[in-house]
């Protein structure tokens, strides 16, 4: 498998889900498979596809507090993107096999990466989900990790979705660098649990940045991947742009 | 050990098609191979009855573990029939794929496309049990 590395910043919510749907539909119809890490400008709370968003969150608080909203394409819950490296992997199915086989094979890459910045990153076991009541008790993304999913010190750090479409997966998600994910909680209708995340910065006791989080990612990426080049310099995208309609209309965001 | 009854086709995708009384009609949902891999269903995303489909199109999408999948409908034709009670409950795909988590019933448009799904050998064989 030759990877395709897509660097991008100061993208908006909208824009960003635009691009990864991009890919996805690039990685489904080409069969390439393309990695990428960028952030979200301005800072976005994201909704998983199917969440009801509007029996959970409060669109009047979400104004008042002025935040980007934007729904995924992919599943899972809310989260608050501001202080984090957001990577994205769309690639042929075939690249990673079944769903929990995919989770595993990416987060054990990211886990290399946090290793190697010193986090004593471990991947969560495989277990049966808790009772559906616990599981509801919050909302946001970070509050319960799914096996496979990357902890450091029993807790989440990263939280990931995917989409499968034809032939192609999409999985993208969510370092946290620092910050947290109270802004979730602030614009919840009902109240919830708090959310059970570690940051880098908690981690590591020191203050870590998107970039250096960026290069340990592309030197394991290379490292796990031996077999595979990453294209340099970087060839357009696409003939396509993305088309950013869907994710910034309400009646998507607010579908349910 | 996965459950494949003897009686139902399957596709290389996981879905399964159950005759009903009506030789027209067929009854489409996931295997129990399909939703044991999937895990906890959290969401299923129907069509609308009167929605028509080709073979292997999509005609929804199913969300566990925060995977969104599609589905693909095993053979062309129309829907006559959405199981609603997945809206409140989409957790009956985990416990009954066969019975009570079925998804939709399919006016068939061509009963020769029966013939090319799978027989429950080789979609046993197909999943590697």
């Amino acid at each position: 498998m030759r990877w395709r590395q897509i660097e991008t910043t100061g993208l908006s919510g909208a824009e960003n889900m635009a691009l990864d749907q991009t890919l996805l539909d690039e990685a489904e119809r080409t069969g390439q498979a393309f990695w990428r890490l960028y952030r979200f400008e301005p800072s976005c709370i994201s909704f998983g596809r199917n969440e009801p968003a509007r029996e959970r969150y409060d669109p009047d608080a979400i104004a008042q507090l002025g935040c980007d909203v934007v729904r995924r394409p992919t599943g899972g819950r809310a989260v608050w993107h501001e202080h984090e490296v957001t990577y994205a992997v769309a690639a042929p199915v075939q690249a990673f096999g079944s769903l929990r086989d995919s989770y595993r094979a990416i987060h054990e890459r990211l886990a290399a990466a946090l290793q190697a910045l010193g986090a004593d990153a471990k991947l969560a076991p495989d277990r049966p989900p808790p009772p559906a009541a616990a599981r509801h008790q919050s909302h946001a993304c970070f509050a319960a990790p799914a096996g496979g999913e990357v902890l450091v010190q029993g807790r989440k750090v990263i939280g990931s979705a995917q989409v499968r479409q034809g032939k192609a997966l999409l999985q993208h998600g969510s370092i946290l660098l620092a910050g947290s994910q109270d802004v979730i909680r602030a614009v919840s209708r009902q109240p919830s649990a708090a959310s059970g995340e570690m940051t880098l910065t908690a981690a590591l006791g020191r203050r870590i940045t998107f970039e250096e989080v960026a290069e340990a990612i592309a030197a394991t990426w290379d490292d796990t991947l031996p077999s595979t080049a990453l294209d340099r310099p970087r060839p357009p995208l696409t003939d396509r742009p993305p088309s950013i309609a869907r994710f910034t209309d309400p009646a998507w965001t607010w579908r349910r | 050990m996965s459950k494949t009854p003897p009686d139902l086709r399957y596709t290389e995708e996981h879905e399964y098609v159950k005759e009903t009384d009506d030789k027209s009609v067929v009854q489409v949902g996931i295997t129990d191979y399909a939703q044991g891999e999937l895990g906890d269903v959290v969401y299923v995303d129907l069509p609308k009855v009167g929605a028509t489909f080709a073979r292997m199109d999509a005609f929804g999408t199913i969300e566990a573990v925060k995977a969104v999948s599609e589905l693909f409908s095993p053979l062309a034709g129309t829907v006559t029939e959405v199981n609603t009670a997945l809206e409140s409950d989409p957790a009956l795909v985990n416990r009954d794929p066969y019975g009570e988590g079925w998804m939709i019933r399919l006016r068939i448009k061509s009963p020769k496309e029966l013939d090319d799904l799978l027989g429950s050998e080789e979609y046993t064989k197909h999943i590697g049990e």
